[in-house]
C-alpha cells in the first residue's frame, strides 16, 4: 500500500506540474496584456522557462497575481470565495452522500418495487431539472411565500458565519444536493445490482444471510466503488463552485468569481482560479485512486 | 470629452465608463475610448437601476418610518447593481481601475466621500444643482474664469475646502494626464492655463481655446473636477509635497496615493488618507464580499434631510435574480430599502400610467421609473474594410435600415412597456431643454416599415437574387445608383457584434435580423461578452468590425450632449468613425457659441440635421425600475445617477 500511495503521490505532482505549465502556456498566450498583468513589466523579454520558473516559485508563495479589475490581489480573493464554495459544495456533496447511498442500497434491494419505482421516478425530475429552476422554485416557495429559509445564501464573511447560518445555507446546499443525490442514487443503485447479482451473494444468502448482513457486509462496499469515482471527480466542482447556484443565491463563490473574470477579461483571476481547480481535480483524482484501493485489495495488489 | 459606455440595460449611471442596467444593457462613458485604444482593452459595465436598501434588522419598514425592529430607521441599506463593488476611493483615476463599475466606484463610491466641484442632477434631469455644488456657479470674463469655492464645505480633518484644492486636482491632471480617465487633448487640462488660487476659496483660469461656449465649458470641463484635500498632498506617511503648487511634484503624490488606493479595500475603512472627506459620508466598513458600510459625516457643510438617515449601506448582488429574491423576502437578514426590479419582472403599466402595481410579493415597495441620461444606439463601421462601409455611408441605406428597428415593439415586448424610443443624436428622456422642440414634436420618423426598406433600396438598384439577398444591379453615383464605392453584385450582408445578457438587447437584434431578412439583407449575429463588443468597437484594429452594439452612452461627466464627442469627425469615441463636414461645421458652431441661448439654438440646429442624417442605429432607451421601501422618501432620483442619500428620509 505505501509503495502505492507513494507511486500515485509522485504522479500527482507530476501531473500538477504540468497543469501549471498549460496554465502559464496559457497566460503567455492570452492577449491584452494578460502575462504583464501577472508577470509584471519585461516578463516578455525573460526566457519561457526561466519565467515560468519565476512564476512558479511566486505562486508556491501565494502571488497569483493581481485583478485590476477587482483592485485586490488573486490570492485574496481566492481567500474570500475559496472557503465560501468549499463550505457550500462541500456540505451538500456531503448530504448528497449521506442520503444518495441508503437510497440507492433501497432502492437495488427493492428493484420493481413501488419505492424502487417512486425514488427512481425521484432522482430522474432532480436529474433533470436545471439547478436555475429548482432554486427558483425553492426560494419562491420556502422564502418568498413560506419565509421558512432566506432567499439568498449566507453573506457572512468569515467561514464561520457561513456555515452556522442554517438558515441562509439550507436552500442553496438543497439545491446542490437534490441534483446531486439524484446522480449518487443513480449510481449506487446501479453498483448494488450489479453486486447483489453475484455469486459470493448467492452463496451467502444460500447460507441463511439476512438482505441487511448482506448489504452491510458485501454489497455496501462493493457499491461505494463508483460512488468514490464520481466524489473523486467533484471536486474540481467542490472548488470551482456552481456559477448559477451562487449566482441565484447571491453567494461570491469560486464559480461566481470566476464567470466574473471570463467576461471581463480579468486573466490574473481566471488564471489563478483556473489553476486552483486543476490542483483539485488532480487531488481529487488521487483520493478517488486511494479510495478505491482502500475500498478494494485487488486494485492495490494489481498496482503493487 | 468624455462620457460613460455602458452595456444596455435599464438604468446606469454618470460617470465615464462603463455599467450595465437592471434589464441588462452596457453603458458607456466618454474619455474611456481613449484609455480602451491605449490599452487595447475595454471593460464592462453592468446596468443599473436604481438600487439600495436599507435596514438591518429582519423586518420592513412601516410607513411611519419605523421598522418593526425599532433601529432601522435611520439607516438605509442599497442594493447595487449585479456584479458591482465599490474597489477604487480615489477621485483621480486611470480607466483600469474602476472598470466596468464606474457607477459603483464613482457614483456611489467616490462622489458620497468626496464631492465634485460642481453636482449634477436637479429634480430628475442631468442639470447643474447649484445648491448641492462645492462652489458658486462659475463666472466667465474674457478667457477667464472664476470659480467660488463656498465657505461652508469643511474636510473631516477641519480643514474648509478652499481653493488649493482644486489647483491640487488640476495640476495633478496637468502632471498624470495618462492616468486621468477622462484625459483629451483638446479638453481639461490642456485647454487652460495660468490655474491659480487667486485666494483662498477663489479659483482662476484662463481658457486657451480661442472660442469657447459658457455652457459648454461649465457642463463639460469643470464637471470633471473633484477638490482634494491639501493632506493628500504628500508622498508618505508624514512627507508633505507640494502638488498644489508645483506642478512636478505631483507625480510622486499620485504614485503615494494610487499606492493606497489599490490596497485591500478591507484597509479603506481605517486609511489616514481614505478617512479625510469632505463629502456626507465616511467609510465605516468595506468587507470582502463588497458590502459597504457608509455613515454620516458629521462635518459635512451641504445641504442634508433634517431627518437624515446616518448609515448608508450598500449591498452587492452576483445577479438580478438574486437581489429580486431578497426583495421579496422580508425576514431576510439584508432588507433592501431601495432596489431595482428586473425588466423581465416588472409589472407592465396600464394605459395612461409610468408604472404598474407591484407583484402581491412587493407590496412593500413602490416603483417608479428613472430615465438614465443617455443615448441608446449603435454604430455602423464606416472605416470598414470588408466591403460594408460604402454602404454605410449612404443615407438612403441608413434610412431603409431604420425603418426595420421595431422600438415600440421592443418597448412593448421585452421591455414590458416601459423604455422610450431614440430617434436623434440627443437623448429623448428625461425630458430636457437640450433636445430640440421640434424632434421632441415630430417623435421617431422611422417606425418599424418594411416594405419601405424594400422600395428605398429597390430605388437605388438593389434587387433580390434566388438566394433572398438583395444585390447592387446599379453600380455608380448618379441618382437611383447604389453609391460610391459599391461595385456591382455586392450583397447586403452585415454582421452584428452585440453584447449578451441583456434581454431586450437580444430580442431587438433577433428582430432586426428577421426584418432584414424579409427585406432582402442578411445580418449574422455574433454573440459576444461585453468586453468584446468594446473591443471591437473601440479597439486599436477597428476596421474588422461592421456594426457593434454594446448597450448605451451615458453623458457624463460631459453632461451636454454636444456632438463632439460621439459625433464630430475623428472623436475617440465616434466608434464608428462616422464624418460628415456639415455636421462638423454645425458641433463647431455650438461650442464656439460663447452666450448660453445662441449656444442652444446652434444645438438645436444640429441635431435636427443629424437626426435625419442617422450615423447610428439608433434603439430605446430602457428606464430603470427603482424599488423603494413604503415609508422611506428619496426624492425624485436624478438621470445622472448622482444619489444623495443625505437627503432621504423616513416619513412623509
Amino acid at each position: 500500500m505505501t509503495a502505492y500511495l507513494t507511486r500515485r503521490i509522485l504522479q500527482a505532482i507530476g501531473v500538477l506540474l504540468l497543469v501549471t505549465l498549460i496554465v502559464f502556456g496559457l497566460l503567455t498566450l492570452a492577449p491584452g496584456g494578460a502575462a504583464v498583468d501577472v508577470l509584471g513589466t519585461g516578463s516578455a523579454h525573460k526566457q519561457f522557462l526561466l519565467e515560468y520558473l519565476s512564476w512558479l516559485g511566486r505562486v508556491v508563495h501565494g502571488d497569483l497575481g493581481y485583478s485590476r479589475v477587482r483592485n485586490e490581489s488573486v490570492t485574496y480573493l481566492l481567500a474570500a470565495s475559496l472557503p465560501r464554495t468549499v463550505a457550500l459544495m462541500g456540505i451538500s456533496t456531503l448530504l448528497a452522500l449521506v442520503v444518495a447511498i441508503p437510497l440507492g442500497l433501497v432502492q437495488a434491494t427493492q428493484r420493481g418495487r413501488m419505492v424502487d419505482h417512486l425514488v427512481g421516478g425521484l432522482t430522474y425530475v432532480f436529474y433533470g431539472m436545471p439547478t436555475f429552476v429548482l432554486g427558483a422554485l425553492l426560494v419562491l416557495f420556502f422564502a418568498v411565500r413560506k419565509h421558512i429559509f432566506g432567499a439568498e445564501g449566507p453573506q457572512a464573511p468569515g467561514i464561520l458565519g457561513v456555515v452556522t447560518d442554517v438558515r441562509d445555507l439550507t436552500l442553496p446546499v438543497l439545491t446542490l444536493a437534490l441534483v446531486t443525490i439524484a446522480t449518487f442514487a443513480r449510481y449506487t443503485r446501479s453498483a448494488a445490482l450489479d453486486s447483489l447479482g453475484q455469486e459470493y451473494i448467492e452463496a451467502a444468502r444460500a447460507r441463511g444471510a439476512g438482505m441487511r448482513r448482506m448489504v452491510g457486509a458485501h454489497v455496501l462496499r462493493n457499491s461505494l466503488v463508483p460512488v468514490v469515482t464520481l466524489v473523486g471527480l467533484s471536486f474540481p466542482q467542490i472548488v470551482g463552485g456552481a456559477v448559477v447556484v451562487e449566482s441565484l443565491f447571491n453567494i461570491q463563490g469560486m464559480g461566481w468569481q470566476i464567470w466574473q473574470a471570463v467576461l471581463n477579461r480579468d486573466f490574473p483571476v481566471t488564471l489563478g482560479f483556473t489553476l486552483v481547480i486543476g490542483v483539485a481535480a488532480v487531488v481529487g483524482s488521487l483520493l478517488a485512486d486511494l479510495g478505491y484501493a482502500a475500498l478494494d485489495p485487488r486494485v492495490r495488489y494489481a498496482q503493487a | 470629452m468624455s462620457n460613460w459606455l455602458k452595456p444596455g440595460l435599464g438604468i446606469a449611471s454618470a460617470g465615464t465608463v462603463i455599467l450595465v442596467g437592471e434589464d441588462g444593457g452596457y453603458h458607456m462613458r466618454a474619455g474611456l475610448a481613449a484609455y480602451r485604444r491605449a490599452l487595447a482593452a475595454c471593460f464592462a459595465a453592468a446596468g443599473l437601476v436604481a438600487l439600495a436598501a436599507c435596514g438591518p434588522g429582519s423586518s420592513a419598514t412601516t410607513p411611519d418610518g419605523v421598522s418593526p425592529g425599532g433601529a432601522a430607521s435611520n439607516s438605509v441599506t442599497y442594493a447595487m447593481l449585479p456584479g458591482g463593488y465599490a474597489s477604487y476611493p480615489f477621485p483621480f483615476f486611470a480607466g483600469n481601475y474602476i472598470g466596468d463599475d464606474s457607477t459603483f466606484d464613482v457614483n456611489d463610491f467616490q462622489y458620497q466621500l468626496y464631492r465634485p466641484l460642481y453636482w449634477f442632477g436637479t429634480g430628475t434631469t442631468p442639470y447643474l444643482n447649484p445648491a448641492v455644488s462645492l462652489a458658486e456657479l462659475p463666472v466667465y470674463s474674457g478667457h477667464k474664469v472664476t470659480i467660488r469655492l463656498k465657505q461652508n464645505y469643511k474636510w473631516s480633518n477641519g480643514e474648509p475646502v478652499e481653493a488649493s484644492n482644486v489647483v491640487f486636482f488640476m495640476n495633478m491632471m496637468k502632471a498624470e494626464g495618462k492616468n486621468w480617465v477622462f484625459y483629451s487633448p483638446t479638453g481639461l487640462p490642456t485647454d487652460v492655463t495660468n490655474v491659480k488660487a487667486a485666494s483662498k476659496f477663489v479659483v482662476t483660469m484662463d481658457i486657451t481655446t480661442p472660442k469657447f461656449s459658457e455652457s459648454w465649458f461649465t457642463n463639460n470641463m469643470l464637471s470633471e473636477i473633484t477638490p482634494m484635500p491639501t493632506a493628500w498632498d504628500e508622498t508618505g506617511p508624514g512627507k508633505p509635497s507640494h502638488c498644489s503648487t508645483v506642478v512636478a511634484d505631483c507625480i510622486a503624490v499620485y504614485n503615494y496615493l494610487n499606492s493606497q488606493a489599490i490596497k485591500s479595500p478591507t484597509t479603506f475603512a481605517t486609511s489616514p488618507i481614505w478617512s479625510i472627506v469632505d463629502g456626507p459620508w465616511k467609510i465605516q466598513s468595506l468587507d470582502s464580499q463588497g458590502k459597504l458600510v457608509l455613515t454620516y459625516n458629521t462635518s459635512y457643510g451641504g445641504p442634508v434631510s433634517p431627518h437624515h438617515i446616518t448609515t448608508f449601506t450598500e449591498l452587492p448582488f452576483t445577479s438580478e435574480q438574486a437581489e429580486y429574491n431578497v426583495l421579496q423576502d422580508p425576514t431576510s437578514n439584508e432588507t433592501i430599502d431601495v432596489g431595482y426590479l428586473p425588466t423581465v419582472d416588472a409589472p407592465v403599466p396600464p394605459a395612461g400610467q409610468l408604472v404598474g402595481a407591484n407583484p402581491s410579493s412587493m407590496s412593500n415597495y413602490k416603483l417608479s421609473v428613472l430615465y438614465v441620461w443617455q443615448l441608446v444606439y449603435f454604430p455602423y463601421n464606416f472605416n470598414n474594410n470588408t466591403g460594408q462601409g460604402p454602404i454605410f455611408k449612404q443615407l438612403y441605406f441608413r434610412q431603409a435600415f431604420q425603418d426595420l428597428v421595431d422600438q415600440e415593439g421592443v418597448i412593448d415586448g421585452p421591455m414590458h412597456g416601459y423604455g422610450k424610443p431614440e430617434f436623434g443624436p440627443v437623448g429623448t428622456y428625461p425630458v430636457t431643454s437640450y433636445l430640440s422642440p421640434q424632434l421632441a414634436s415630430r417623435g421617431d420618423p422611422w417606425t418599424l416599415n418594411i416594405p419601405r426598406t424594400q422600395t428605398i433600396l429597390k430605388a437605388h438598384g438593389w434587387l433580390m437574387g434566388p438566394n433572398g439577398i438583395d444585390t447592387c444591379h446599379r453600380p455608380g453615383t448618379a441618382p437611383g445608383d447604389c453609391g460610391a464605392g459599391i461595385p456591382l453584385g455586392t450583397p447586403l450582408k452585415f454582421t452584428l457584434e452585440y453584447a449578451t445578457g441583456t434581454d431586450w438587447m437580444e430580442s431587438s437584434v433577433r428582430e432586426i435580423a428577421s426584418n432584414a431578412s424579409l427585406a432582402g439583407m442578411q445580418i449574422t449575429l455574433h454573440p459576444e461578452p461585453f468586453t468584446d463588443v468594446v473591443n471591437s468597437a473601440f479597439g486599436v484594429n477597428g476596421e474588422g468590425w461592421q456594426m457593434a452594439f454594446w448597450g448605451r452612452w451615458t453623458f457624463a461627466p460631459d453632461y451636454l450632449p454636444t456632438g463632439d464627442t460621439l459625433f464630430q469627425s475623428g472623436a475617440p469615441n465616434n466608434a464608428g468613425q462616422y464624418s460628415d463636414s456639415h455636421n462638423d461645421q454645425l458641433i463647431t458652431a455650438t461650442l464656439d457659441a460663447r452666450a448660453p441661448s445662441l449656444f442652444q439654438s446652434d444645438m438645436y440646429i444640429w441635431q435636427n440635421y443629424l437626426a435625419g442624417q442617422l450615423p447610428v442605429v439608433y434603439q430605446p432607451d430602457p428606464p430603470n425600475l427603482i424599488e423603494t421601501i413604503r415609508g422611506l422618501n428619496i426624492g425624485p432620483q436624478n438621470s445622472a445617477l448622482d444619489i444623495t442619500p443625505e437627503m432621504w428620509f423616513y416619513g412623509q
